[in-house]
């Protein structure tokens, strides 16, 4: 899956259409370099988009148990409640992150990790998006993160 | 506090783990300082990990992992024994958007140590200390569990090694 070598605005706001329109979030992914190297994923799944990222050996952070650098998982929610963003709204242009507050609950695991996000408030400046992430069972999350992001 | 004997024998070692373990090499920061409950750390830019192919400004993920190992690494550094300190949660404020092309130095800083909970602060930046590009705070727990201390691990390591087993060094 290579990228053209310059994305522009247009492109951009192409590929965003045309992943709306074909339903099809994944699109919206590979326009994000960020996406491939933690190998993040996403599915339509009982008509609300769910998130994954698949093992890899690079997102290891303690090899001794192994489990999953803390970072990744922060940066996998924070990619999630962005996609989920620019997927269900019609947004323009990629919103700016405000901030970021993430609770983590157990050990990311060394397995396929599952998101879900969920916008609360949509402002016309101001969006909060929640996002949960989780692994064997949504009901026993590993992490669950909040964030504002800035749009218009 | 550290005894300093003590950690100029822990600190290479520290370094070495924090940036040879699987997703430090991914992103290739390199641990500049490593002091009693402040630590430093440099990012050179990367096109992998961009987050907004129309200015090329790294993902905020990557700015939540850099923190997130500076963060954790000023808390192993106040610990009596070595070990490793799980994250609880991490606040991070996006001050402003980081410039591409350009290394990311973040500080760390542990302000308080508890028998239970090691609270850090840590700075994101580019030229200038005092215009951050991101500000974060994050709490630590203290564990006592054997599985976690460092001697443990090289213990489990060694253990492993000696039985031929492999599953240690998942994909290097």
């Amino acid at each position: 899956m290579k990228e053209p070598d310059k994305v522009t605005l247009e492109s951009l706001q192409a590929g965003l259409v045309t992943a709306r329109k074909d339903a099809n979030p994944q699109q919206i992914l590979d326009l994000i370099p960020y996406s491939s190297f933690i190998g993040a994923r996403a599915k339509i799944e009982d008509g609300a988009v769910l998130y994954y990222m698949e093992k890899r050996p690079s997102n290891i952070g303690n090899p001794s148990l192994p489990a999953i650098h803390g970072g990744v998982i922060g940066g996998f929610l924070e990619l999630s409640a962005a996609i989920e963003l620019l997927y269900s709204f019609n947004i323009e242009k990629l919103p700016k992150v405000v901030n970021f507050s993430l609770d983590y609950l157990r050990p990311g695991r060394y397995k396929t990790t599952y998101a879900n996000c969920s916008v609360l408030r949509h402002g016309k400046k101001l969006v909060n998006v929640t996002a949960t992430a989780w692994q064997d069972n949504p009901n026993t999350p590993i992490a669950t993160a909040r964030c504002h992001f800035l749009v218009s | 506090m550290w005894p300093d004997l003590k950690l100029a024998v822990y600190r290479p070692a520290l370094k070495l783990a924090m940036e040879r373990m699987n997703h430090g090499v991914a992103l290739g920061y390199t641990i500049t300082r490593v002091d009693s409950g402040e630590v430093d750390l440099s990012f050179p830019y990367k096109e992998k990990v961009v987050g907004n192919p129309l200015t090329a400004v790294v993902h905020g993920g990557v700015i939540v992992s850099l923190l997130d190992t500076c963060c954790s690494t000023a808390a192993m550094t106040v610990l009596n024994r070595p070990a490793i300190t799980p994250t609880i949660d991490l606040r991070l404020d996006y001050m402003r958007p980081a410039e591409p092309n350009k290394p990311i130095y973040v500080t760390a800083k542990v302000y308080r140590n508890t028998s239970s909970v090691i609270f850090c602060r840590g700075v994101a930046w580019q030229d200038d200390p005092d215009s951050p590009i991101a500000h974060c705070v994050a709490n630590f727990m203290r564990v006592k569990s054997p599985n976690i201390s460092f001697v443990g691990i090289l213990r489990k390591r060694f253990q492993r090694f000696l039985a031929g087993d492999s599953t240690s060094e998942v994909g290097r």
